[in-house]
């Protein structure tokens, strides 16, 4: 059985559908090598602006196209608002607001994101655009970052500016597996980004009525990519629940989320627990997107 | 017939009637040559005349080894109750007459011949042969000491009886009858380095060194500072007490207040009759007020090799030569500064060390110049003894005065981290665990919690920020690192180390790429198992690559 919300329906739409899923995949393999080939370097997932509770596949429709350049395999329109406490830190609390729209195979997402206090903190702006069908999709994604200078975050007058662009894919290589690059910084101008996220490669198997995924991404700095970090999760659903696990090394970390449905309308949080930094917990509200 | 027999020993020893021998001076310090003498004692009412004395020497290590030394020349003569030495040229006062004595270390003998036939033999040492002694030989004594006879009259029938190892004292008696003497190396100033104009007690020790008792109230302490122009009276006791002879008895002087800087203090012992006035007297090297160098800085327990070393700071006017100062520990020998170079200018710092290139290899900031060091090294102890104190670290000038003195207790100071002097002149473990050679105390305003990290956002091309904490306990164990945004580790900061509840260090971010960091603070208390886990952000500004 596939849990709801995973893109099994998809495969059941209508003819048009059924063509973008025949010419889709071949568009989509070449995407993720053409991204593997830019992004020489690994890189982390799941640590900055727009990163929001969810298993790590399916992708969310706005935040995962927005932070990874994953867009949803569901057309339609949602809107998410997502809140981050990193590490325990007060001081270190994004707030995030996002929205997808999708018609037909074309996917476009925008936000808005504020993580920390003046001191250390910035505004970010985002944008995103690809593709997507029952088979497969990509996209590219570009974020802008301001630093904050003020308490009021939106004036950031002489503060230096950072503009990333990058891209993702995914495909379904089997009904039952989805695998999926992403590489979101693949150019890079001005101030430097919180975070270095080159590569990040995984794959999420459907095991009927649970879901597998493992990740890989590597650390930006270690030479020759030899220090890489590693995810793995599962995921089921129960009625409106959906419940997932997951952990990471470098250090060795776990956590997990909870997200409940009631029509169009979901609420998820996610707590991940850091062996010295503490726990870092998501929340957020999402109307439509897949149920 | 017992007495008879009695009586037929004691003259073995010195004959009836006769001058006597009172001291002698075989074995001076060094160089013997022209320091020996022997001193001969009449006890008699009137002069005697030595014309024709012979004095000889016997070497103990065979039988009849007797060699001549002296003569007695016409007109040689020993007065009434008085004391002719016949000596080298050296011997000071000057001997009544000259002589290349050459005597022996024992076991050996001095023989005094008179015209008469009758002898008097001295022997010391260990010997085989009865001819070198009479009744027992003396013990030989120290080089540097006499072999005095005590009292001066003694005559026991044995030289190990009436003579003894004394300090050498040609020309004077060994034993006088009145004879007040300050036991040299006791006067002491409480407190060491008064304020200006500061009352202070000056202390010592007297012993009645005669052979009569000092009454009460007869003996006078008299002291006096020492000036160019002459000795200047600065205060004077009576001793209440009666001193018995042999005794010895402590004093105490008020000062009134003496004016800033280095002072000589001498203290007299004034006695009526006094026999022998060059034990009278002992001076001290004081100072008032400071000294030119202050301690500012202890580490008397290194945890990371760089060996102990001592923070000074020249608070005088002018620039001093460190080479013209001695450091010590409460009890070790003053150990003299060397390889740095220069003078050390006015509130300036520089560093004593144990060992100059470790502490050098260890710190490789350091100014060389200003690292100077100490041999011999007064080990610094590390735990406190029964009065609270640890050790004492004590600066003197080359010629004893002292300059600064800090006596510092270990008891709460962590392991590995230095005392500091704070400004306003208390004494606390150094807020940097690593203590701040060369650099001075700061005053460590109030942070906001329990860790601080100021600024948190730092350009990477000055990268340097104060990490700050307050702990709930006075001291513990701290570990810092720094993670990325995304959690992971990227390098540490402090590594595991004993710190003082309050305490900061500097951090240079050199090399960390930009970015959003996490710096990690995890305590733990000494001796407990209390913990504290403590977070702050850290932004470090730059360009995308």
């Amino acid at each position: 059985m596939i849990p709801p919300g995973f893109p099994r329906r998809a495969r059941e739409g209508s003819a048009l559908r059924k063509r973008m899923a025949r010419c889709v995949p071949r568009a989509v393999v070449a995407s993720i090598l053409g991204v593997a080939c830019l992004a020489i370097v690994t890189g982390a997932a799941r640590a900055q602006d727009f990163a929001s509770p969810a298993p790590a596949w399916p992708p969310r429709p706005a935040t995962a196209m927005l932070e990874r350049g994953l867009p949803a395999a569901d057309p339609g329109a949602a809107i998410e608002g997502v809140t981050t406490r990193w590490h325990g830190l007060a001081e270190l609390t994004t707030r995030t607001a996002a929205g997808a729209l999708g018609w037909r195979a074309l996917r476009i997402a925008a936000g808005l994101s504020q993580t920390g206090e003046p001191d250390v903190g910035w505004t970010a702006l985002a944008l995103a655009a690809g593709a997507a069908g029952p088979a497969g999709g990509g996209a590219l994604r570009a974020a802008a970052r301001r630093d904050r200078t003020t308490p009021f975050g939106f004036d950031a007058r002489g503060a230096d500016v950072g503009v990333e662009v990058g891209g993702g894919a995914w495909v379904e290589a089997t009904p039952r597996l989805h695998v999926w690059a992403s590489a979101p910084q693949l150019w890079t101008r001005g101030a430097a980004p919180p975070l270095a996220r080159p590569l990040e490669l995984g794959a999420a198997l459907d095991l009927g009525g649970v879901m597998a995924w493992l990740g890989r991404s590597g650390v930006a700095g270690a030479p020759g990519g030899g220090r890489a970090e590693h995810a793995l999760g599962l995921a089921t659903s129960a009625g409106p629940l959906d419940l997932w696990l997951a952990a990471r090394d470098q250090p060795l970390r776990g956590g997990g989320g909870l997200a409940v449905r009631a029509r169009a309308l979901r609420v998820a949080a996610e707590v991940e627990s850091h062996p010295v930094l503490g726990e870092t917990a998501r929340m957020a509200l999402a109307i439509g997107g897949a149920p | 017939m017992f007495v008879a027999a009695i009586a037929l020993v004691l003259a073995l020893c010195s004959p009836a009637s006769h001058p006597i021998v009172a001291e002698i001076l075989y074995d001076a310090v060094g160089d013997d040559t022209g320091h020996e003498f022997v001193e001969i004692f009449n006890p008699a009412s009137v002069p005697w005349p030595l014309a024709g004395v012979r004095l000889e020497a016997g070497d103990g290590a065979g039988a009849g080894r007797w060699s001549l030394r002296w003569t007695g020349a016409p007109g040689d003569t020993v007065a009434a109750r008085g004391r002719f030495v016949i000596g080298g040229a050296l011997v000071t006062p000057p001997a009544d007459a000259v002589a290349a004595l050459d005597l022996q270390n024992g076991p050996d003998a001095v023989r005094l011949a008179w015209p008469d036939g009758t002898t008097e033999v001295v022997g010391y040492g260990a010997h085989t042969f009865a001819e070198y002694f009479c009744g027992a030989p003396a013990a030989d004594v120290a080089s540097g000491e006499s072999l005095a006879r005590v009292p001066d009259e003694s005559d026991l029938g044995s030289n190990a009886e009436d003579f003894r190892a004394a300090t050498p004292s040609p020309g004077l008696a060994n034993l006088p009858g009145r004879d007040a003497a300050l036991v040299g190396g006791t006067l002491a100033l409480d407190p060491e380095q008064p304020g200006p104009g500061a009352p202070a007690i000056l202390s010592g020790a007297a012993r009645n060194a005669g052979a009569e008792p000092i009454a009460a109230r007869e003996l006078e302490l008299r002291a006096s500072e020492v000036r160019p122009e002459g000795e200047v009276p600065i205060a004077s006791s009576l001793l209440e007490g009666a001193l018995a002879p042999g005794d010895t008895t402590r004093f105490a002087l008020p000062l009134p207040g003496l004016a800033a800087g280095k002072r000589l203090l001498r203290v007299r012992a004034a006695l009526a009759g006094d026999g022998s006035p060059g034990n009278d007297a002992d001076s001290l090297r004081v100072r008032v007020g400071p000294g030119p160098l202050e301690v500012t800085e202890i580490q008397f327990h290194p945890t990371q090799g760089e060996g102990e070393w001592v923070e000074v700071r020249n608070i005088g006017g002018e620039a001093v030569a460190l080479d013209a100062f001695s450091l010590a520990d409460r009890r070790g020998a003053p150990g003299a500064p060397a390889g740095g170079s220069g003078p050390l200018a006015p509130e300036s710092l520089a560093v004593l060390a144990q060992d100059r290139l470790l502490l050098l290899a260890h710190v490789p900031a350091l100014d060389s110049t200003r690292v100077w060091q100490v041999r011999p090294w007064g080990s610094l102890n590390n735990s406190d003894d029964s009065t609270g104190i640890a050790d004492v670290v004590t600066v003197r000038e080359s010629d004893g005065t002292p300059c600064t003195r800090v006596p510092y207790s270990a008891a709460g100071v962590p392991a590995g981290v230095p005392l500091e002097r704070r400004g306003d002149g208390t004494w606390g473990p150094a807020t940097d665990p690593l203590g701040s050679p060369l650099a001075p105390p700061r005053a460590l305003p109030p942070i906001v919690g329990r860790f601080a990290l100021t600024p948190r956002r730092l350009r990477a091309s000055n990268a340097t920020a104060s990490v700050g904490w307050s702990l709930p306990w006075p001291r513990g164990r701290i570990v810092v690192d720094l993670y990325d945004f995304a959690g992971r580790w990227v390098r540490q900061v402090i590594p595991e180390t004993a710190v003082s509840g309050r305490g900061e260090r500097a951090w240079n971010a050199a090399g960390i790429p930009p970015g959003l960091y996490v710096m990690s603070l995890i305590a733990r208390a000494e001796g407990g198992g209390e913990t504290l886990a403590l977070r702050q952000p850290l932004r470090i500004e730059g360009s995308a690559p």
